[in-house]
């Protein structure tokens, strides 16, 4: 419903710290992160897991306002890490990807709305504002017209979506671009002639109605096994090879098995 | 270029209406005229004067009932001393305890810095004011400053701060880039907001201060600068009171600079050394808190928004009550006209 | 030397110190302007004049912008601004023309008209809106009128004539220019009752004393007498409007769509976005050379505009000295 870039929930994960403790050691670190939406639970939880692991080391300040943004951040030095949720570009020289999870992009509708199957053709007519109302889609309880809601143009979920499950072509110009995920879910969950997209952390959080593509259901099983069409990966990207601190930290969510853990709580490792 | 008055200042210093011998009726016999003998598009431009008045009190009791209503349903004490804390879908949890404190700090950096600043020019302006082409500068800028929204005032803050030279103010991050946001950026672009109701109190102050408090002051050899220091000022002690009252309602009022240039939720200071890491260090205030907690933010809780706007309204109207105690105060103890009245 | 510095200062020493003060801030502000211009320039070189008008898909180009590196290409700096231009004019004209009337008749009422005890009830009520800060309006938008306007008044057929161009979810042009009625009209409403407050009863009994009643001598005398202070009035309240960006943000539905009125009654529900709103959107992609400049030029377009607004008060008000009632 409303167009808001924000680069400003940035949340310090346990750098409170400094509040409640003068911090010892002035060799602390501060590593910046910023960039997609979708990848941001992801990546708060796995710094929260490192700075416990290595306390009073490293402190982040991660912050949001989608793939684009922080790739433009990273390029420009203005912040250490980039997190992206789409494939690397021609555009992209010079950085380096590093990829760190899969994630499933699930079609979702207003929890009143159960439609239980959409097959690719009708989700693309659907997005693409061929198909208007909910009567001409077999299997949906909403009436009247449908309200598309897409992501502003900096979403990286934004360009999986459309390579993976919408054949390439743009979603309809009169949709409501929400800023982040969360407006996203927010807009869906209170329209009930609402249709979108979200990554499966997202749309499995309850309070949406998640659809299946082609038959098959969008969650981590799926998406882990390769039967579902839209799944695409969250990488960190740095300008250059990763170095110091956030290297470190790279390093570690690629290799360790706590940094697995959490990323198989809800999404899919890599390899 | 003449500055409209404070807007404020009429609503603050109207108090009782005078007596009006056309509504009372007529001194000696004036016969008022009825409005039954009216023409038609008199009674309707009648009616719809009093459907105004009327419609605008509805308006603001609508306003202020509704938030009390919700206010009252929400706002909890444990709300206010609670850190806020965001779970993992975004939503926001816990209280509203940094935002508070951040309104708080804002305030005070963006009056410390803004006063010595307009109580300076306004000194000079009302008492030296050469040569008159430097005096109109000023007040040029000042009004310029004044009439300037509030989200430009933001982003040439934005531009300023993000200046490598300007990094200690906020932090470097690996890269090199300049963060540009921090308590003392926003601090100070408050600053600009609080300058010019200040500057004009005070101004209006010194020059109403009446001539024989001066000549005195002249009289028994002391300079002119030991006279503003020790005459002058201390008489407007309360315009300059009300004007920083005013700046700070202002201050508290801002949302856009705050979301710009104080990227954040919870305090969080920056560095190792106390004062000053706080001072670069990021946080919210209640304005960006409600604004989050809102449909247009990620928080998603509009209880905890009404609350918030709740407190928010009350320390308003405590301010307004300040600015009319103040004005009561000084009309009554040195007989000379409040803030801003009609000179 | 403290001793020096302690002993009373000479009037000439202090004259100085003050005035470089009072001096520092012009400076500042000038020197603020020509770096935000610095930084903006290169929209204005790439686009010159025609960036104010029509022309191209916005959304489309803003895309383009934040998808771009740190050395794009011309055409990406291609951009119109004129929907934020003609968004920012619907919404703070039409909430001018509408504050004006209702603070005028407003003020005659507790001027003129309200026995002295509405008057005591009626102002107080007149400084609490003027004081209540701008996002607890923008709460009340979209937390009480949004969803009213979308769920109960919109219908469906509506929705549907304008399907293929935009969505209607109630946040739009008429919930936009209510809020900022209510928002700017104490503002002229202080202002004009103070002018009409210090009008000389003189000349009001006057034109009573010719025959007129009470309001019709208002309409003929008073308030041409008044003229300068409506000039301010409005002056003051469009800046104040022009400047609003969180609550027509909240509000104006976030798509930057030119409202078309010859839709009708759907044209009041049609989304847009104005110059402020766009630049606390898109503060964000500040990063991306294009973005960045593009947002610096609308900060300065909107400083400009500011300026103008004033100056040209001060010229309106110039013919209308001899109104003038003080003094």
């Amino acid at each position: 419903m409303h167009r808001i870039r924000r680069l400003s929930v940035a949340l310090t994960v346990a750098g409170v710290v400094g509040v409640a403790a003068p911090v010892a050691a002035s060799a602390t670190s501060l590593v910046t992160v910023s960039g997609a939406t979708s990848s941001y639970p992801l990546v708060a939880l796995l710094a929260a897991k490192y700075v416990k692991l290595h306390p009073h080391k490293v402190r982040f300040k991660i912050a949001q306002g989608g793939t684009t943004v922080g790739i433009n951040d990273v390029k420009n030095g203005h912040v250490t890490i980039a997190d992206v949720a789409q494939e690397p570009t021609g555009a992209d020289a010079g950085l380096d990807f590093y990829p760190i999870a899969k994630y499933a992009i699930c079609v979702v509708t207003n929890k009143a709305n159960t439609l239980s199957n959409l097959t690719p053709s009708e989700v693309t007519s659907i997005f693409t504002g061929k198909t208007k109302t909910w009567s001409s889609v077999p299997g949906a309880t909403a009436s009247g017209n449908i309200d598309v809601y897409s992501r502003t143009a900096v979403a990286g979920v934004l360009t999986s979506f459309k390579s993976l499950l919408l054949e390439g072509k743009s979603v309809v110009s009169a949709a409501t671009e929400e800023a982040t995920e969360g407006l996203m879910r927010q807009a869906v969950e209170s329209d009930p002639s609402g249709i979108g997209f979200l990554s499966n952390y997202q749309a499995n959080k309850g309070g949406l109605n998640s659809v299946e593509y082609n038959g098959v259901a969008c969650n981590q099983t799926t998406a882990a096994s390769g039967q579902y069409a839209g799944v695409s990966v969250f990488f960190e990207v740095t300008k250059g090879p990763a170095t110091g601190a956030a290297a470190a930290f790279i390093h570690w969510v690629e290799r360790s098995p706590a940094a697995k853990k959490i990323i198989a709580s809800e999404w899919i490792t890599i390899g | 270029m003449s500055t409209p008055p404070p807007f404020s200042s009429w609503l603050w210093s109207w108090r009782d209406p005078k007596p009006d011998p056309i509504k009372a009726g007529g001194s000696g016999g004036g016969r008022r005229s009825s409005p039954m003998s009216w023409r038609w598009g008199d009674r309707l431009v009648l009616v719809a004067a009093w459907g105004s008045g009327i419609f605008l009190c509805v308006v603001a009791a609508a306003i202020v009932l509704y938030m009390g209503y919700r206010g009252i349903q929400d706002l909890r004490p444990a709300l206010i001393f609670s850190h806020p804390r965001v779970g993992e879908t975004g939503g926001f949890s816990g209280g509203f305890l940094d935002p508070l404190l951040g309104t708080l700090f804002l305030t005070v950096i963006g009056i410390v810095l803004a006063l010595p600043l307009a109580l300076a020019s306004a000194v000079w302006i009302a008492e030296y004011g050469r040569p008159s082409w430097l005096a109109r500068v000023v007040e040029s800028s000042i009004e310029v400053v004044a009439g300037t929204p509030d989200i430009v005032i933001a982003i040439f803050g934005l531009a300023i701060f993000q200046v490598s030279l300007l990094a200690p103010f906020s932090f470097t991050s690996e890269g090199g880039g300049v963060y540009g946001r921090s308590f003392i950026a926003a601090g100070a672009m408050m600053s600009l907001l609080a300058l010019p109701p200040v500057y004009a109190a005070t101004r209006d102050g010194i020059q109403s201060v009446p001539a024989h408090m001066r000549e005195a002051a002249f009289a028994l050899g002391k300079t002119r600068i030991t006279t503003i220091r020790r005459v002058l000022i201390p008489s407007v002690r309360s315009n300059i009171a009300t004007g920083v009252t005013l700046g700070i309602s202002r201050i508290i009022g801002s949302t856009a600079i705050v979301i710009i240039l104080l990227g954040g939720l919870n305090i969080e200071p920056q560095g190792s050394v106390p004062g000053i890491g706080l001072l670069r260090g990021t946080g919210s205030s209640l304005t960006s808190y409600i604004y989050e907690a809102s449909p247009a933010g990620e928080g998603g809780a509009p209880e905890k928004a009404y609350a918030a706007a709740f407190l928010l309204l009350i320390f308003v109207l405590a301010l307004n009550l300040l600015v009319d105690r103040i004005g009561r105060a000084q009309a009554r103890s040195t007989g000379m006209p409040t803030v801003g009245a009609v000179v | 030397m403290i001793e020096r510095l302690r002993r009373p200062w000479p009037d000439h020493r202090a004259e100085r110190l003050l005035g470089a003060v009072s001096l520092s801030i012009g400076v500042g502000v000038v020197a603020m302007v020509v770096f935000v211009a610095t930084k903006a320039w290169p929209i204005f070189q790439h686009n010159g004049i025609g960036w104010l008008f029509g022309g191209g898909d916005f959304e489309t180009e803003v895309a383009k912008m934040s998808a771009a590196t740190t050395s794009p290409a011309a055409s990406v700096y291609h951009l119109r601004v004129w929907p934020l231009i003609y968004g920012t004019l619907l919404t703070s004209g039409i909430a001018v023309v509408l504050g004006m009337v209702i603070a005028v008749l407003s003020s005659v009422f507790i001027v003129e008209l309200a026995p002295a005890r509405v008057s005591r009830v009626v102002i107080p009520m007149v400084r609490l809106l003027a004081s209540v800060p701008s996002v607890i309006y923008g709460l009340i938008g979209i937390l009480v009128l949004v969803p009213f306007v979308g769920n109960h008044v919109i219908s469906n057929q509506e929705k549907t004539s304008v399907q293929s161009v935009v969505q209607l979810t109630g946040a739009g042009l008429g919930v936009t220019v209510v809020i900022l009625t209510i928002m700017i009209t104490p503002i002229m409403i202080a202002l004009i009752c103070e002018a009409l407050a210090s009008v000389p009863p003189s000349w009001r009994e006057g034109a009573i004393a010719l025959g007129l009643n009470p309001l019709r001598a208002v309409r003929a005398v008073t308030l041409k007498a008044i003229r300068p202070a409506i000039v301010a009035a409005a002056v003051l309240a469009t800046a104040r409007a022009l400047g609003e960006a969180v609550v027509v943000q909240m509000v104006s539905g976030g798509k930057t769509f030119s409202p078309r009125p010859s839709d009708g009654v759907v044209f009041w529900f049609e989304p847009l976005r104005t110059l402020a709103s766009g630049i606390l959107d898109y503060h964000d992609g500040i990063s991306s050379p294009p973005l960045g400049a593009t947002v610096y030029a609308l900060a300065l377009l909107l400083l400009f505009a500011a300026f103008a607004l004033s100056v040209t008060g001060y010229l309106v008000k110039l013919p209308l000295r001899k109104y003038q009632t003080r003094g």
